[in-house]
């Protein structure tokens, strides 16, 4: 149901939205088509509640046309609009003294007699509806006791009871808590899947647009910055384009934001590789230090999330055993650091390579932290100092916040900054 | 858990659900009301003289002339007026989603008192023979109107409950000061017309004004049970309204015009009467329940009509041979019941 088959549920021609003397968004052009989940995402401001309430015609498009299954949306009459679209709105209502029931059932409006009553047909769609959103159990409680995440539910039960073909949403998710947000995206996505009905919303949380969307619509600058399938859409780069990321760089194989942190604790070598790295990195991060790591592999989740957090990454082919080359490059990256971290990584042929980091290191006398709880295979304590064992992330933050480093945390010099940001 | 499960409140037997229920009790109340008011009085009636009475034509006994002339006109239009400004203070409180807004409140009846203080205190309206019986109907009727737009205009200006309870308050003073100068040059016995009239009081209603009062009322009531199913939509705010097909800018206006129709005419012909239109609908929402206006239209009526005429008769009652003001009634019963309700948190500003 996810094709661009067929004609359009509802399309955008040179549409622009706004107010009489201040367009929030010009020559919007997109089309959506039945059972697809169309997510607009943008910053506040950009104009997504001003293009959801132009498509649902509670204001007038300033420019250009809407049509809704091939026709032109201001000539549609009332009744026939509510029988296609409905809506889920941010404004808190508080209807009083209404059951659960009976505030679904007046979403029946649409459908039944002019005094509103409704037939066996009107409550079992009303039924239906309340089951769609897992919220038959509340159909007798009022609304007025509801809690944030069951009044989301209960108002996309209303929406649903209008049948309609088109359901648009403002900011879905927000206020709720994570059960309730992961359970209303749930929902929203088996009402494409299942019922074929076409859900646009506006979304804050790009991560999970992209994981339920169909098409996504980045919105800012008074227009469409990007239209498609969020595979090809949300970029790192368009992304970080979007919200003006500073600290923080959306990355499409991790599906989520990592969060850079200030850098200026010192610097931290990372010596990971194989997903053992990923943790480490971010507790560093979080933890106020610069990252450098190596030598790791391409595609390793290691190098994703190294990458985005902004660490300086000695990285080689997949599959391929770790080189001379890399290592020295390694070792000349790991001089200049505070402090080295074995993360625990699994050795085997391809990078084993990566032990003689951990000796160098030790050799040096710089501190080592490793996560092995016992002495990591083939290093020898000779020399120089002993690596710190820890057996967890939790004892090896306890060391980072204690332990009396040999060498000062000094603020990173503005080289170092600049290195950090160019590679 | 099946659909009738679900329906439970319609599965149980007819007279076991509450809004029949409430509307047995209030109509049998309301019987009960009509007859007392009928019976009591400085002449008291027994019940047997009152069907005596009413079988014969009204010249033929003193019991007849009181009651057809002054206590069944009385009555009539206290139930009528009653049920008028509670269907108008149901109507304002669901347009401005205010539970505590009625035709007092935001100014209409002091609106209409203005117009109607021009009517009756100056003699602009000299020589308009034509329109004489129906006056002061339609002066009431121009001054709710008139207020009614204003307190709109700036309702649409600034957000929020209490601000529009405090622009109606000031309409208010506006308008009585208006008035209060107009008294102060007008003619003697002019004036007092006007101050009894301002104290509000269903008594010395002609048949033609209660048949004026029914047969406009009783149109304008058909026609907002006929908009309940809307009126209902509109208790979800006016988008989700729109976007389930109401008409809002007609629906708006509709609204707004019988309101201010229902409380003008009742203001016109009985005076200011405070209070009923804004705690009334509060008691019927209560009583049956729910907000569905298909019971709440005729719940309000019924239970207004019977406050009104409760009120009227105790203010025509306690303290005889002198009537009490209807206002200041209808205000010991309501100022409590709105604090009450304020108290317990049912209703927010």
């Amino acid at each position: 149901m996810n094709g661009t088959t067929g004609q359009p549920v509802i399309e955008a021609c040179d549409l622009s939205v706004g107010y009489k003397n201040r367009p929030v968004a010009r020559d919007l052009n997109f089309s959506c088509h039945a059972g697809q989940f169309v997510s607009l995402l943008g910053p506040n401001g950009a104009g997504k509640t001003t293009l959801l309430r132009t498509l649902s015609r509670h204001r007038p498009p300033q420019g250009g046309e809407i049509r809704v299954q091939g026709r032109p949306l201001d000539r549609l009459p009332a009744l026939e609009l509510a029988r296609i679209m409905a809506v889920v709105l941010t404004d808190k209502i508080a209807p009083p003294l209404f059951t659960i029931f009976e505030f679904v059932a007046l979403g029946r409006y649409p459908h039944t007699d002019f005094l509103g009553r409704l037939g066996p047909k009107d409550r079992v769609t009303i039924t239906s509806s309340l089951a769609a959103v897992h919220a038959l159990d509340l159909a007798d409680r009022p609304f007025a006791d509801l809690s944030d995440g069951e009044r989301q539910k209960v108002l996309v039960a209303r929406a649903l009871a209008q049948e309609p073909r088109v359901l648009l949403l403002d900011e879905p998710t927000i206020h709720l808590d994570l059960k309730h947000r992961v359970e209303v995206m749930t929902i929203l996505r088996d009402l494409c899947r299942n019922k074929g009905i076409t859900v646009i919303a506006s979304l804050h949380d790009v991560d999970v647009a992209a994981k339920v969307s169909d098409r996504v619509a980045l919105i800012r600058d008074g227009g469409l910055v990007a239209w498609g399938t969020p595979e090809t859409v949300l970029s790192q780069q368009a992304v970080t384009a979007l919200y003006d990321f500073d600290k923080a760089e959306f990355n499409r194989h991790l599906g989520g934001i990592e969060l850079r942190g200030a850098g200026d604790r010192g610097r931290a070598f990372v010596v990971g590789g194989m997903g053992s790295g990923a943790l480490v990195y971010r507790m560093l991060t979080k933890k106020g230090f610069a990252l450098a790591t190596g030598v790791i592999h391409e595609n390793d989740l290691d190098c994703f999330v190294a990458r985005s957090l902004g660490a300086e990454c000695i990285a080689v082919d997949p599959m391929e055993p770790i080189n001379e080359a890399a290592i020295d490059r390694a070792k000349t990256l790991m001089a200049a650091c505070d402090l080295v971290v074995d993360c625990g990584f699994p050795v085997g042929p391809v990078n084993e390579a990566n032990l003689s980091l951990v000796q160098a290191a030790l050799e040096r006398g710089t501190t080592v932290l490793s996560l092995r709880g016992e002495l990591p295979p083939g290093i020898r304590v000779n020399g120089g100092g002993a690596p710190v064992l820890c057996a967890d992330a939790g004892h090896l933050i306890e060391t980072l916040e204690t332990f009396p480093f040999r060498r000062p945390m000094t603020a990173m010099t503005a080289h170092d900054e600049e290195l950090r940001c160019n590679p | 858990m099946t659909t009738s499960d679900l329906c439970l409140s319609d599965t149980r037997p007819l007279l076991l659900r509450r809004p029949p229920l409430v509307f047995s009790l209030l109509g049998l109340l309301s019987l009960a009301m009509l007859l007392a008011n009928m019976a009591v009085g400085s002449i008291p009636f027994t019940l047997a003289e009152i069907w005596q009475a009413l079988a014969e034509p009204p010249e033929a006994s003193t019991a007849g002339f009181i009651l057809w002339n002054i206590r069944i006109p009385r009555a009539i239009a206290a139930m009528f007026g009653g049920a008028y400004l509670a269907a108008s203070g149901l109507l304002l409180q669901i347009y401005f989603k205010n539970p505590i807004v009625g035709p007092y409140i935001l100014g209409i009846s002091s609106g209409a008192t203005l117009m109607v203080s021009f009517v009756m205190l100056t003699s602009i309206t000299v020589g308009w023979t034509l329109f004489t019986p129906f006056l002061s109907t339609l002066a009431a009727f121009a001054g709710a109107y008139g207020v009614m737009l204003i307190v709109l205009t700036i309702a649409n200006r600034v957000k929020g409950g209490a601000t529009l309870l405090i622009v109606g308050l000031m309409m208010g003073y506006l308008c009585g000061a208006v008035s209060a100068i107009l008294t102060a040059f007008a003619e003697k016995d002019r004036i007092k017309g006007f101050v009894l009239w301002q104290l509000g009081s269903f008594s010395g209603f002609k048949w033609d004004e209660i048949a004026l009062l029914l047969i406009i009322g009783g149109a304008i009531l058909v026609l907002l049970y006929l908009q309940s199913k809307p009126l209902n939509a509109f208790l979800l705010g006016e988008e989700y309204a729109a976007s389930m097909g109401v008409d809002i800018r007609r629906f708006r206006l509709l609204i707004l015009l019988c309101a201010c129709a229902l409380a003008g005419m009742v203001t016109s012909m009985a005076g200011p009467v405070a209070f009923i239109g804004m705690a009334v609908p509060h008691m019927a929402r209560l009583s049956f329940g729910t907000s569905d206006n298909r019971i709440l239209i005729p719940g309000a009526c019924l239970m207004g009509g019977l406050v009104a005429s409760l009120c009227d008769l105790i203010a025509r009652t306690v303290m005889a041979p002198v009537e009490l003001p209807l206002s200041a009634i209808t205000a010991f019963f309501g100022a409590p019941i709105v604090i009450a309700l304020l108290l317990q948190r049912r209703v927010k500003l």
